[in-house]
Order: C-alpha cells, then structure tokens, then sequence
C-alpha cells in the first residue's frame, strides 16, 4: 500500500490526479464550511447580485438568482462524489460476485448469466439510465439506482474474463486437488487475483459515474433544483450563452477537473498494478 | 461451410438471444413505472372512461406475461404502438427522427477513427517519450469530460467567439431539400444542390466533433496500449533486424495486427454514442432522435420510450455485429480457419 | 582483413539503480565467409552482441555502447542511424530463434519476401518479387512454393517456416548472417535438417556466420571457429577443433561436460557458479 503509493508518487501526472482526487475530496467534504457563500446550495435568491461575471466578491461569478457558483460548485461535488461512491459500492460487489460465480463454477449458470450480462451491455449505458429515469421519478436516490442497474454488469465480466482464466491456472487445481471448497477457491484464491484489475477500474469508474450521473442531471433526470449539481447547472447556463458564459464553463470544468484527477490516478494505478487495459 | 459464414450464423444467433433479453428488459422498465401508465400518460383531466379505454388497448389488465407476449407480437409486427406525445406511430416518429441522429454518429465515428488510431500510432512509436507523454494527456483530457460540455466549450470558441460554424440545427433555413433518405448529406446531394450539401456539412462538423472527443482518447489510449504490446513481439524486432524504415513497422507491421483486439472496444465507444448524442442534439438543438427521446421521457411516453431505446439496442447489436464480420475479415487466421473458431 | 571486427566492445543498460554492466570488452573477428560462433548460457551476453552488430540496440536510450564494431570496414557505432538500418536486411540479416513468431501473423509469407526483397531493389515488381521468392524457395527445397507464398505463417508447419526465414535471410545475398539460436523452438529433428540445410546455404554462397548458441553440440557441427562467453567476457576461443581436443578454461569444460548427447537437446545444465569461471581468457590462435 505504502510502496505503492511511493511508486504512484514518482509519476508527475499521478501525482496530479492524486491532488486533484484528495482536494475535490476535502473541498466536497468541508463545503459547509469552505464555501464563501454556504447558504447558496439552496433555494436561495439575491436578486440585486444576479448573472455577475467572476470577480474578487464572486471568483466564479453568480447565477440568475445571484448564487455564488464557487459555493454551488464546491455543494455539487458533494452529490457527485456521494453518487459516485454509493454506485460503486452497490455496483461492484453485485458485479464480483456474479462474475466470480460465472467465471468459476461455470456450465448452465456461467451461460445463463453472461447471457444476462450481454443483455445489459447491449444497450449504451446512458440509454439505459435515460430510460430507468424516464419513467422513475427524478430523484437522487433514484438516479443512484438507475446508474447502478446499468454499471453492475461492467464489473460482472470483468472479474467473470478474469476468473475464467485463473479456473485452470495450477494454484487453484492444486488447491481443488487437497479438498479445498468452492467458496474458498473462489474468495480466497481467484478473487485476490481479480482485486488490481477491480481497484483500477473502480478508480477510473468513480469519474465516468460523475460523467453519468451529470450527464443524466444535464438532461433534466436526475437531481432537481434548486439542489447544486454540475449536470443540471451547465443545462441552466447553456440558454444564456454567450453572454453570461460563467454559468456554463465553471461547472462545465469543474465536471472535467473532477473527473480528470480520477483518471490521471486509475491511469497512474493501472501502470503501477500492472492491470491490461 | 466457410470459417466466415459460420460466424456470421454464430453471432447473429447470439444477437437474437440478446435482443429477446432487451426486449424483456425494456419491457421490466416500462412496468417498474410507478402508478397506472395508463393514468400518466392522459394526464390528471382524463376520464375513467378514458382511462379504461387506454387500459384496454395498453393491455394493462391482463397478466405481466401476457402483457409481453402482446408486446412481442406487436414490436415483430413492425407496431411499436402510439406516441401520446406525437399522436403518431412511434416507428413513423422514429424513421423520422433516427436518420439525423445517425448521420451525427457516423461522421462522429469516423472522426473518432480517424484521428484516434493515428494518435495511438503516433503514441506508441514515440513511446516512453514526450509525444507519448502528450497523447496520453489529451487522452485523458478527452475522456474527461461529458459530451455535453465539449459541445458547450465548442460551440463557445467556434460558434460565439470565432463564428466559423452555425450554432444550431442541421441546415440552414433557405433550403428546402425533399426528404428521400432523411440523410441530409445524401439528400442535398440527390437533390443536384450543392450549395445545400455544404450547410449540412456545415452544420453536421461541430456537433460530430464534439460527439467523437472522448471517442478519439479510448481509441488512442486502446491503440496505444495493443501496439505497444505488438512491439514486444518478436516479428516486430524481425522486421526492425531487416531494416524495414521504423514509420512503415508502426503504420502496417506493428498496426495491422493491433487492430484486431482494438475494433471491438471501437466498435462498443461507437455504439456508446447513440447514448451521448442526447447531449449534443440537446446543446446543438439538433432534431434527432436523441431529442425525440428526451422529450417522451419528460412526458412518460411508454410506447415511444420503449420504441426509442428497442431501436437504439437493434442499432447497437447491428454495430457489433458488423464489427465482429470486420475482424473476421482482417483476421486471417478467422478467415482461412474451416472450423470457424474465433 | 575481417569482415567483422570487435574489439573491446562494452555495454551497460542505464536504469533507476544506476548502470548495469552487461559486456565487459569483447574483442572478436570474422572474416570474409567464415562460419563462427558465439556460446554461452543465457544472460551471458551474447544476444546483446548480435543486436549491436545489427545496429539494433544503439536505438535503444538506455543503452551505453563503447569500443568498436567495424563491419566491412566502417565502424558501426559512428554511423548514424538511418546507415544503420540501410545495412540491415541488405549486408547483413539475421534468423531469430522460433521462426513461425518471427513472421508477421497477418501477412503472406509472399508480401514479406516482397518486402525483404525490396530492401536490396526498392522499385522490384510484385511479379517480379515472386518470381525470385520461388527460385529462393525452390533453393531451400521447399515444395510448391507457389502455395507457401500465398499462405500466412501459421498455416506452415514450423520447419517450414524455418526454411522461408532461412531463404529471405539470404535473399539479399548478405555478406554476414547472425542467426541468433535458430530453431531451439523447433523439434530436434527439424533443427538438425534446417541446420544442415542453412550450412549448405551459406558454403555455397560464402556468407559469413556469427551463431549464437548456448549449445556447444550444436556448434561443433556447425562452426569454424569458437568463442565461448561468460558473463560479458570471452574466456576461450579457437578452432572448433583445437577447442574440443583441448578446452582450457575451467568454464568451456563445464559446458562441455554438459553437452547432451543427442544433439540439441535442451538447455545443458552447467554448474552453478565457479571461481574457476572468472579465470582470464584462453585463446588457442586463428584456424587461418
């Protein structure tokens, strides 16, 4: 873990990405506290300082009811990042599982669910999302669901290719030869194999779900004003462009830096993992 | 039989598996609906008569497998039902609106193609050095953002402040082409008007250009990474030992046989476009189907939400399927194999 | 006057830790049509030493070369690089160890003789081209060359394609062939009739030969002159036959009681490490 670090640290650009991740982090955190204007994250107006361009008072200018964009951005990381990482945590242990009992036991159950699997790749992801929030309410939580019943599959053939593989490698016969049981193959012998490839992925996957769920925002089917979200704040600003550009290219960034520093360091992992891409 | 034929046969069996897999899955989602479909999609001054009478045609009361047993006979009779938002058949809004989405998408994929793999080539001949260092920053950079920001920055720098293109829609309005093919680009030129032909290119260059961004970094970075793998092989050092001119190992000897594993992830980034062309049609006003599907969805327009995403999974498969003949016959170990393994 | 000419060549591999030492000044010679070779367990240097003969691993940035390699009587390490590569494939080529990977899965064998043959007449004809890729097949008596020249390489059997490697090796008429282990990937049977068949080729053409072996049963069949290398240093060299009457130094006695008995089977088990090894070089004068 240490030396990793180390190794990871030595590379410039994952060393970016690691700043990058560790500050959005702490920022999305200590919002409440950080943000020069903690009350804007709400249903809040000031009419007098409305669609102001960026300055010393409002560093990234106001929106049309005169909220601080900087404190709107810093809240909106905030539902990005909680997004990001309840997907993942739902998402990936569902997708291990069925990918390590797919790829390990194998026969009808290996056929049945890679079948399930294909079905659900089948589809573009956010066509997949658009459609469960078509006809869920738009809601935070609900997004949460629709970004994970599309993003659990990704993980499923993942470790399901990885496990596939190892069923035959000499450790696991081995340990099948001395009475080792199914469970334990799998946990203990195949599933280890699996976690650098799982670690990457779920690095580089905590920017694509911001991608996902912005995108799903963008489109006016995830979070609901007035709540600050990246997605649904570029929508807002898109109408007033050129002139009040500030709506949309702060937040528009502010989903590009975000996502940047977790691909610098899922790239940097990768390397240091030794994971194929 | 031909290694070629029988793959076909095989994958185009796997598809037809699939799509009965799609059918009921976007089936499940158009029943997780909350609250009677019926009821939501006539709005709260319906009528119970009223009411009733969608039920019925919606064949709500009858039993969940019933229900898609209905839904299968329809969507093989070519009847995806009625739109409640257009007030049309939804297949008659979709032959509509599809051709301009997939006229985006083309030129996007082929820009993806283009400058991608060319990237990736360029990466990984120079690589370890500072034009590998620099492909892999601007590849991630691209991935890095929502279509839907590229189309705002975009459509910013080359519409706003350098107005070099058109800021929406997908000719101008002077024109006034006969639609044969709903390819604007095919059209104007059926039509003899040239003129024409150049404002729909035009118009197609930005929202494509920022459609296939994030495209063009997965294809680098996947290009990248297989040929730097085929680097390590020994005919590469065979073809460097032979004196073959370094440009020539990285375009064809190191490319060719990198391609292979790299089309599938293309062909898939491809695909995920019909996902994110509704970003750029929303940013670009552009009328295609991404558009079509985002207002039935604001609507919960069952028939079209289930006709729109179907279509997009058939166009998908259909992508993948093309891909897999494409490796097929640019493998020729697939080629020339008699038992037609992959 | 040798066509190849070594002496106190060095090389070290620049990496995080600081320099490794790989070759530690070699001096070696071939002349005009003599058959040599090079034997050594591997990581002993000698696959480095054809690869800078070939001008292949001066392109390589960690790489630190020194001392000279004059081949036809230029120095190879001076030359720039785009030289280099002109003497590659033209006055020099070189067999790898497994011929069926050498080959490019994805071409005909027929396009890759075009190519070969082309780096010695750039505007040849693709009719052309095949019409000699025949007779050069024909040479290595391969039958029908017609249909390998329109198969891929995994088509052929790996005999089969030793032979191609063999004949586009020669196509060009090199004044020196480097055949690094060639065919240890292949069955015994097969190596010893390639081996036989690429000896014949080279007689009759008089092409010079550094074989890098780590098989001294192998060599002795084959080679003129032997050089015997250990960790980066020659340590013994004479004619084939005054090194297998009399080897001297500790190590090529090591090897030699290591040489398996039908020849070319597997990698010889020398013992571990010796003193004895690190003894000074043991030279029993040219054979010419």
């Amino acid at each position: 873990m240490i030396r990793t670090l180390r190794i990871l640290a030595a590379n410039p650009l994952s060393l970016l990405g690691l700043t990058l991740v560790i500050l959005i982090t702490l920022a999305a955190i200590f919002a409440p506290w950080i943000a020069p204007f903690p009350t804007h994250n709400g249903a809040v107006v000031d009419f007098l300082n409305n669609n102001r361009p960026p300055s010393s008072h409002n560093w990234m200018g106001t929106d049309l009811v005169g909220r601080d964009i900087f404190s709107r951005i810093l809240f909106a990381y905030q539902i990005s990042l909680t997004l990001g990482v309840v997907v993942l945590a739902i998402a990936v242990p569902i997708g291990t599982m069925i990918g390590l009992l797919a790829g390990y036991i194998g026969g009808w159950l290996e056929m049945v669910l890679m079948r399930i699997v294909d079905v659900f790749l089948s589809i573009p992801p956010l066509v997949l999302a658009i459609a469960m929030m078509g006809v869920l309410e738009p809601t935070l939580t609900n997004a949460m669901l629709a970004v994970t019943a599309m993003w659990w599959p990704w993980y499923a053939r993942l470790v399901y290719s990885i496990a596939r593989g190892e069923r035959e490698e000499g450790y696991v016969l081995a340990a099948e030869v001395i009475g080792a049981g199914a469970g334990h193959i799998a946990f203990r012998e195949i599933l280890p194999n699996c976690l650098p490839a799982i670690i990457t992925k779920m690095t580089l996957d905590m920017g694509f779900v911001i991608i996902i769920a912005s995108s799903l925002s963008f489109l006016g089917l995830g979070v609901q004003p007035p709540t600050a979200d990246l997605g649904s704040m570029v929508a807002e600003g898109a109408r007033y462009l050129p002139d009040s550009w500030w709506l949309t290219v702060f937040p528009g960034l502010a989903i590009l830096v975000a996502v940047f520093g977790f691909n610098l360091l899922g790239d940097g992992l990768r390397d240091v993992l030794g994971v194929d891409e | 039989m031909s290694g070629f034929l029988r793959l076909l046969l095989n994958r185009l069996g796997i598809s037809l598996i699939v799509l009965v897999g799609v059918s009921m899955l976007i089936f499940a989602i158009a029943r997780i609906i909350p609250g009677d479909p019926a009821r939501i999609a006539l709005g709260p001054n319906a009528n119970a008569e009223q009411i009733a009478k969608l039920r019925a045609e919606m064949h709500l009361d009858a039993s969940l497998p019933v229900q898609y047993g209905h839904f299968v006979v329809d969507v093989l009779r070519g009847d995806l039902g009625t739109s409640l938002y257009t007030n049309r058949p939804v297949t008659q809004d979709i032959a509509q609106f599809l051709p301009a989405t997939l006229e985006l998408v083309f030129l996007a994929g082929f820009i993806m193609v283009a400058v991608g793999l060319p990237l990736g080539i360029l990466a990984a001949h120079y690589r370890g050095r500072w034009q590998d260092h620099l492909v892999r920053v601007i590849a991630l950079l691209t991935v890095s953002a929502p279509a839907f920001v590229w189309a705002v920055i975009l459509m910013l720098l080359f519409a706003f402040y350098l107005p070099l293109f058109p800021i929406a829609g997908r000719i101008s309005d002077i024109y006034d082409i006969e639609r044969t093919t709903g390819f604007l680009t095919i059209d104007t030129l059926l039509a003899g008007n040239w003129t024409a032909f150049g404002s729909a290119v035009h118009h197609l260059i930005l929202p494509a250009i920022a459609l296939s961004l994030s495209g063009i970094g997965q294809a680098a970075r996947l290009t990248r990474a297989n040929m730097v793998e085929t680097y390590d092989k020994p005919y590469i050092e065979m073809a460097q030992a032979y004196g073959f001119f370094p440009s020539r190992i990285a375009r064809s000897y190191a490319f060719k046989p990198s391609l292979i594993p790299s089309l599938t992830i293309i062909g898939l980034d491809f695909a995920a476009m019909l996902g994110n062309a509704f970003l750029v049609e929303a940013v670009f006003a552009w009328p295609g189907l991404s558009r079509y599907g985002v207002a039935v969805i604001l609507r919960k327009d069952l028939n079209a939400i289930m006709g729109t995403v179907l279509i997009i999974a058939i166009t998908f498969l259909i992508v993948n399927i093309i891909v897999d003949l494409m490796i097929a016959f640019l493998n020729p170990r697939i080629r020339y194999s008699t038992r037609g393994t992959s | 006057m040798s066509l190849l000419h070594i002496k106190d060549l060095r090389l070290g591999f620049k990496t995080l830790a600081g320099q490794v030492d790989v070759l530690h000044g070699i001096d070696l010679d071939i002349a005009a049509g003599e058959k040599i070779a090079l034997v050594g367990e591997s990581g002993s240097g000698k696959s480095v030493t054809a690869r800078i003969v070939l001008g292949l691993l001066q392109e390589t940035r960690t790489a630190r070369i020194n001392g000279t390699v004059q081949f036809d009587g230029q120095d190879i390490n001076s030359m720039s690089a785009r030289d280099r590569a002109t003497l590659r494939g033209t006055e020099m080529s070189i067999i790898f160890q497994d011929p069926t990977s050498s080959l490019n899965p994805m071409f005909t064998i027929g396009n890759q003789f075009t190519e070969v043959l082309r780096r010695r007449d750039p505007k040849l004809s693709k009719a052309d081209s095949h019409v000699r890729a025949t007779t050069l097949l024909d040479e290595v008596a391969i039958p029908d060359p017609a249909r390998v020249l329109r198969a891929y390489p995994f088509q052929l059997s790996g005999g089969m394609n030793q032979r191609v490697m063999i004949a586009m090796a020669l196509a060009n008429k090199p004044k020196l062939l480097l055949a690094d282990e060639p065919g240890t990937a292949l069955d015994v049977s097969v190596q010893a009739q390639t081996l036989t068949l690429m000896r014949d080729m080279v007689v009759q053409n008089g092409t010079s030969v550094l074989f890098i072996s780590h098989n001294l049963g192998v060599v002795r069949e084959f080679a003129d002159r032997i050089y015997v290398i250990y960790r980066g240093n020659i340590v013994e060299d004479g004619p084939t036959d005054a090194l297998f009457a009399n080897p001297q130094h500790a190590y090529t006695r090591a090897l030699m009681s290591a040489v398996p008995r039908i020849t070319g089977v597997g990698i010889p088990e020398v013992p571990e490490v010796s003193d004895d090894f690190l003894a000074p070089r043991i030279s029993h004068g040219d054979a010419l």
